[in-house]
């Protein structure tokens, strides 16, 4: 079995409050960045000198289906006026799907220290925090990307071998409509599929079930409870996939650094691969 | 800078699906959005000057979106729908 640290430590350096963050708004070592699902969110109001990032154009590469290549990334950071010191806090709608996505990239890219803020957009409006309606003028830094850790994620060869081989767990995050093959997307969102179900030897542990009602993680003990209880314990590679991969970089976070299980990867290509993949194999209930 | 105030979430059901409604007012703007509570992806948001018509505009929208969403019988294929 793996050795693990305390989640407890593990967590303070990933996570922040809304409080906390409410008290480091102008600190000059840190950076506040929403990411939205629906990008229209930081214009009608955000965290004040919080910067804004689009998951669809600014966060991917726009011609081919791939994380944002690394010379991009340098300059979406830097002209952030995020540098490799900085603290970068990551914050969004639907309890952070896209922050987490964000965060995500940025640790396979290699920055320190990125953290997501608890609860996301939805509890800094609930707490009727102040929004703001004002870009900031970030001055411009200089921003040094590592190579990419693709220790961090899962491609198509990967989870075949791990749904043919059960060489690694892997645990579907969507609603268990689409895990079943019900509906192929959620109402909404638009990227689907050819064929609906899961993944061969895939776990159903929808990725909100990690939530509680104020959009906050769970605690330690409830999320071990959760994932243990389908036999996620973190003794085997972990890969977890939604559609796009971006709830599956929630549950990601959460068994990467909540739960700070050693192999964990996110499946990026997800449904909208698999589902879409001639001759794959596909099970359904 | 403006604080949103008069939060309120609630659950509720349309067109066969859970839904959350969230209301808040922004200045003299009411926002609301309605997500369905799995996934929770965001289904459509309106604006109003009041919390009724805010919800209500909101509501009908969801209603006609949600309405269209086919429960898939593959190999019927696709059923994504155009809005979506």
């Amino acid at each position: 079995m793996a050795v693990q640290t305390s989640p407890a430590t593990q967590q303070s350096a990933v996570l922040v409050s809304t409080d906390w963050v409410a008290q480091h708004l102008t600190d000059p070592a840190i950076r506040i960045v929403e990411v939205d699902v629906d990008t229209k969110a930081y214009g009608e109001g955000h965290v004040p000198n919080a910067v804004g990032w689009a998951w669809d154009t600014q966060l991917c590469d726009t011609v081919r289906r791939d994380i944002i290549p690394k010379a991009k990334f340098e300059q979406l950071m830097g002209q952030s006026g995020i540098d490799n010191t900085t603290t970068v806090i990551l914050y969004g709608d639907n309890n952070n799907w896209f922050a987490a996505w964000a965060l995500w990239q940025l640790k396979i890219y290699g920055h320190k220290d990125v953290r997501l803020m608890n609860g996301g957009r939805k509890k800094w409006i609930a707490e009727s925090r102040e929004l703001s309606t004002d870009t900031p003028k970030a001055a411009t830094k200089s921003y040094q990307a590592k190579d990419p850790d693709y220790s961090i994620r899962a491609f198509l060869p990967d989870v075949q071998k791990a749904s043919a081989e059960r060489s690694a767990q892997l645990v579907d995050v969507r609603s268990p409509q689409e895990y079943s093959g019900e509906i192929l997307a959620p109402p909404g969102l638009p990227e689907t599929c050819q064929r609906g179900g899961h993944i061969p030897g895939a776990k159903s542990i929808p990725w909100g079930k990690a939530c509680n009602e104020d959009g906050t993680f769970k605690s330690i003990e409830e999320l071990r409870a959760l994932y243990g209880g389908s036999g996620i314990t973190g003794e085997k590679p972990v890969v977890a996939y939604c559609r796009i991969g971006e709830r599956s970089s929630h549950t990601w976070f959460v068994l990467k650094y909540l739960l700070n299980y050693k192999n964990v990867r996110n499946y990026d290509g997800s449904w909208t691969e698999w589902g879409n993949l001639v001759a794959a194999p596909v099970e359904k209930p | 800078m403006p604080k949103p105030e008069e939060y309120s979430e609630r659950k509720g059901e349309l067109a066969g699906w859970a839904i959350n409604i969230v209301t808040y007012r922004l200045g003299a703007t009411y926002h609301t959005t309605i997500d369905n509570t799995d996934p929770g992806a965001w289904v459509v948001k309106a604006e109003a000057a009041t919390k009724q018509d805010a919800e209500a505009k909101a509501m009908k929208e969801a209603q006609a979106l949600l309405e269209k969403v086919k429960k898939s019988k593959p190999p019927t294929g696709c059923t994504s729908v155009p809005g979506f």
